[in-house]
């Protein structure tokens, strides 16, 4: 039946003739969709082959496997002190401190400029200090700490794996344009050709580098810089952020959305709290460095301060997540728990909350994982610091993975850290994706269907 | 037919302001003991507002008001004395959607008698549990998988499970809304069926949009009508000579 | 589908169950008491029995109530069970058939009012072999009519439309016979015009039980056979099978 004037044939007609240009508009806004999420997955793919390029090689570095002889000669020491019966403790520590003075004294380089000269006798005729250039400086301190340890080694012969110097590293790897001019090297010609002849006997390995992952950040002996440091404070810092900032959003989000009357103030609230999950993350850092460091005088570049920064930070988030997990349990589970006559806590711990404890979990962890890779906030912190220990507490100075990898980009031998740098963001996104995985792992491990 | 029961609960010109709108303008009427009475009317009358004032389900809605009296043998429930936990107790209610917990069937009908300590052992629970089971004519189907999800259910056992729910707290009332509109036609007719069993126990008030079922189901038929209880009377006389020219015209189709 | 008895049972609801069971019931007791009522109001003419005609006057109350009851019944359960195919034919069937069977009742309690009458006469009425003959012709007719509404049986009810026939065959030979009597002794006149009632009080009977029989078919077959010849009415029960 053809209602108005068309006729049904008419009418199909028309609507044909209208169907090919809405196919038109439809296929234009797939097409458009579609390049959008190629687009962005290449952007995706490109930034994990260059990341993973770089950064993968630096977890293996040149490293010496070297007999060193600790030679009584050169190590010329008292006995350790012991304690003798009558001294009070403060004396025996006193010349235990002098003793202590007396194996720093030592010149641990020649040891190892030794211990090269005798794997490579061609060596003994160039200058030491080409010598001394192969091996990274820190690494006199492990022959140190081993003597100071146990100074009964002293007159042995130790097998060793000892850093190669950055340069060194980077010169084998062929990180640096061989064909340079001298000037231009780093290392000097004969210092070169001694390490490409170590190499080629193999005393020179390109191994896997646990200074990497044990040591922390170093600027003497570049090659053994390391994140241990700054994986231990932002370790800390997470830590912080999970007991601090998840229990108290969620139990604030829990009041606000079952418990809070629905008045001015806590509209207020709700609209402060979307607000600041807005503010830029810089001025929590200001926030933090006013009353953490200068109000409750807590020290600086330490986790302490910036765990609560970060909880600071990831507060609002977490409410926001909560909040939303707990308004998409449908109300129907709420009614039936108040109709059996359960009260208002136990319909809200007993029902809604199991059930949107998934939704609770992610967006806890996401804001977790946000915090970990925050960078601003904590340069103004001072997490920027310079920080050669790890931190034992997170009262301790430290150094936090996102500063880190801030740090080592900045740092001048570019061709040894533009690796190390990668390598550092690599560990970084395989803490992050292990957070979320844990994320994805937990929400289908509590996941119900009502 | 009604008229030598007790009264078990009783509403006196009940108002329900939503904000500065009025829902319900002076209802009064009586719920009998072991009756099953229904209300109906258009979408929009407040019956169901009604039903929810008479287990203060209302409460939980921002800005929602109840003036008037509503007494459970003869005590004021909205009195500040009475405790709403303890209310919605004895005052049971099921919804119009199935809405078992997440939880076991067992777990969904033990709930209620474990929060209100019903049960002194887990033997006294278990039995609990099967009788309501029993009663709501669910036992046979799942006894065998009483530790399985009650959202694994079908649409009407699921409702049977929320029916078996609520009298495993032995309320004295029962307040159904739409229990069936979920529901396919065969699994509704087992509702009305068991609705009808439980009026030996229970009292009921059910609302319903579907006329036809209230007069399969109730003893009693209250026809509300923009917020206004019009009529209410014995099924049997509202179905075949309404009093009023507004029930006539709704039970007729004749409506507006 | 199935033929047994039981086919009105099964419903989810119990309570409809019992009381399409309590209709079908109050029903056949209904049509046990009119089939007495016919089958006593025949006895009380033949054998002058003015005390079994007045019983038999008194008992038409009794089927009236019977009828009430089931009426208001029928409508109880029209508006509150909303019966459908078969529910709603078996209600709707009962529903006319019980005020067939009233108003067998009814021509039962005017045979008994002209037995009373005869009965006061001294001289014994002629015609009263043709009565008890189409008397018990029409009784067995009802009998079989309820018999088969208690078996759900087709068959015997489309017999018993097609005996109805025999019954108009027999009224229509009584009524020449009693005719020729008339014709005869016109002193009888009165007394044969009431006998004449009687025998179409009986023919209708038969025709009311023909009408239970139609209402049967209609009941189980869905089919309406009123107002059918019969050849036609094998055809459209044969188009069933």
């Amino acid at each position: 039946m053809p209602i108005g004037r068309l006729s049904s044939a008419e009418v199909e007609a028309r609507v044909v003739r209208s169907l090919k240009k809405r196919h038109i508009k439809e296929k234009a806004f797939r097409a458009v969709g579609l390049s959008g999420v190629v687009t962005g997955l290449v952007l995706v793919l490109i930034l994990f082959t260059s990341i993973l390029s770089r950064g993968l090689p630096a977890f293996w570095q040149a490293t010496f496997e070297l007999d060193v002889y600790f030679n009584p000669e050169i190590i010329r020491i008292d006995p350790r002190p012991t304690q003798t019966s009558g001294e009070s403790s403060g004396d025996f520590r006193e010349r235990e401190l002098a003793w202590l003075t007396q194996v720093n004294m030592v010149n641990w380089n020649r040891l190892l400029e030794d211990s090269v000269i005798a794997a490579a006798p061609e060596a003994a005729a160039m200058a030491r200090r080409d010598v001394r250039r192969l091996i990274t400086s820190g690494e006199r301190f492990q022959l140190r700490e081993m003597v100071a340890e146990n100074p009964s080694i002293i007159g042995e012969t130790r097998r060793l794996r000892l850093l190669a110097d950055a340069n060194v590293d980077v010169w084998l790897r062929g990180n640096i344009d061989r064909s340079l001019p001298d000037a231009q090297q780093q290392l000097s010609r004969a210092t070169r050709d001694l390490a490409d002849k170590l190499f080629e006997e193999g005393i020179i390995k390109i191994r896997f580098s646990q200074a990497l992952f044990m040591n922390p950040d170093s600027r003497s002996s570049l090659a053994s810089a390391g994140l241990a440091g700054a994986f231990v404070g932002s370790l800390f810092m997470m830590l912080i952020v999970m007991f601090l900032a998840v229990p108290v959003g969620v139990a604030s989000a829990i009041y606000l959305e079952e418990f809070a009357p629905k008045n001015k103030l806590t509209d207020l609230i709700e609209v402060n709290i979307n607000n600041l999950a807005a503010v830029p993350s810089i001025v929590f850092g200001l926030l933090g460095a006013a009353i953490f460091i200068n109000t409750f005088n807590l020290p600086m570049s330490t986790p302490i301060v910036g765990g609560l920064v970060l909880s600071l930070m990831t507060l609002p988030t977490v409410i926001i997540a909560t909040r939303s997990a707990l308004k998409a349990v449908p109300p129907s589970i709420r009614q039936a728990a108040l109709g059996v006559g359960a009260s208002r806590v136990q319909t809200v711990f007993g029902h809604v909350l199991p059930l949107a404890i998934p939704g609770i979990l992610t967006g806890a962890i996401l804001g977790v994982a946000q915090a970990l890779g925050e960078t601003a906030p904590l340069l103004l912190i001072g997490m920027n610091a310079f920080v050669t220990n790890i931190a034992s507490t997170p009262f301790e100075q430290s150094a936090a993975l996102p500063v880190q990898i801030y740090l080592w980009q900045g740092n001048e031998l570019r061709n040894f850290f533009e690796a190390r740098t990668s390598a550092a963001i690599i560990v970084l996104l395989a803490l992050m994706i292990s957070l979320n995985a844990f994320a994805i792992w937990l929400r289908k491990k509590f996941e119900r269907r009502w | 037919m009604s008229t030598n029961k007790t009264v078990r609960m009783s509403a006196n010109d009940v108002r329900v302001f939503y904000g500065d709108k009025e829902a319900i303008k002076g209802v009064s009427v009586d719920i009998m003991e072991n009756e099953v009475i229904a209300f109906i009317g258009p979408s929009g009358c407040g019956k169901s507002t009604f039903l929810r004032c008479l287990n203060r389900m209302n409460d939980t809605i921002e800005g929602c008001r109840v003036e008037g009296e509503i007494t459970l043998d003869g005590n004021n429930i909205y009195d500040s004395r009475m405790d709403p936990v303890l209310l919605r107790a004895r005052v049971g209610m099921v919804f119009q959607r199935p809405n078992p917990f997440p939880k076991s069937i067992y777990e969904n009908v033990a709930y209620g008698p474990r929060i209100h300590g019903l049960a002194s052992s887990k033997r006294d629970l278990d039995e609990i549990v099967e009788v309501s089971l029993s009663k709501a004519g669910l036992w046979d189907e799942v006894k065998d998988r009483l530790m399985e999800p009650g959202t694994g259910l079908s649409g009407g056992q699921q409702q049977r499970l929320c029916i078996a729910r609520t009298i495993a707290v032995s309320p004295e009332v029962i307040l159904m809304d739409e229990p069936c509109s979920a529901l396919d036609p065969i699994a509704t007719a087992t509702v009305e069926e068991l609705i009808e069993e439980l009026s030996s126990q229970f009292s009921i008030a059910i609302v319903t949009h579907s006329m036809q079922q209230a007069a399969r189901v109730s003893n009693r038929t209250a026809y509300f009508h923009l917020g206004k209880l019009i009529e209410v009377g014995d099924t049997d006389e509202v179905f075949t000579k309404p009093k009023n020219e507004l029930t006539e015209a709704y039970i007729t189709g004749r409506f507006g | 589908m199935k033929k047994d008895g039981n086919v009105y049972g099964n419903h989810i609801s119990q309570s409809f169950n019992e009381e399409l069971a309590a209709l079908k019931s109050r029903f056949l007791e209904m049509g046990g008491l009119v089939e007495t009522q016919v089958l006593q109001a025949v006895k009380a003419l033949t054998e002058r029995d003015a005390e079994l005609a007045n019983l038999v006057r008194d008992e038409d109350k009794v089927v009236d109530r019977y009828e009430m009851k089931i009426d208001d019944a029928a409508i109880h359960i029209l508006a509150r069970r909303q019966p459908t195919a078969r529910d709603l034919r078996l209600v709707v069937s009962i529903i006319k058939a019980v005020s067939d069977l009233e108003r067998i009742g009814d021509e039962s309690k005017k045979i008994a009012k002209l037995a009373l009458q005869l009965v006061e006469g001294d001289k014994t009425p002629n015609g009263l072999t043709e009565i008890r003959h189409i008397g018990q012709h029409v009784a067995t007719m009802l009998n079989g009519a309820l018999e088969a509404f208690a078996r759900l049986d087709v068959e015997k009810a489309v017999e018993i439309i097609k005996e109805d026939k025999n019954v108009d065959a027999e009224y229509k030979t009584a009524s020449r016979s009693l005719m020729t009597y008339m014709m005869e002794d016109p002193r009888t006149i009165s007394e044969c015009m009431s006998v004449m009632w009687v025998f179409r009080a009986l023919e209708r009977v038969g025709d009311h039980a023909c009408n239970l029989a139609e209402h049967i078919v209609y009941m189980v077959e869905g089919e309406d056979v009123r107002h059918t010849k019969i050849d036609q009415l094998n055809e459209q029960l044969k188009r069933l099978d």
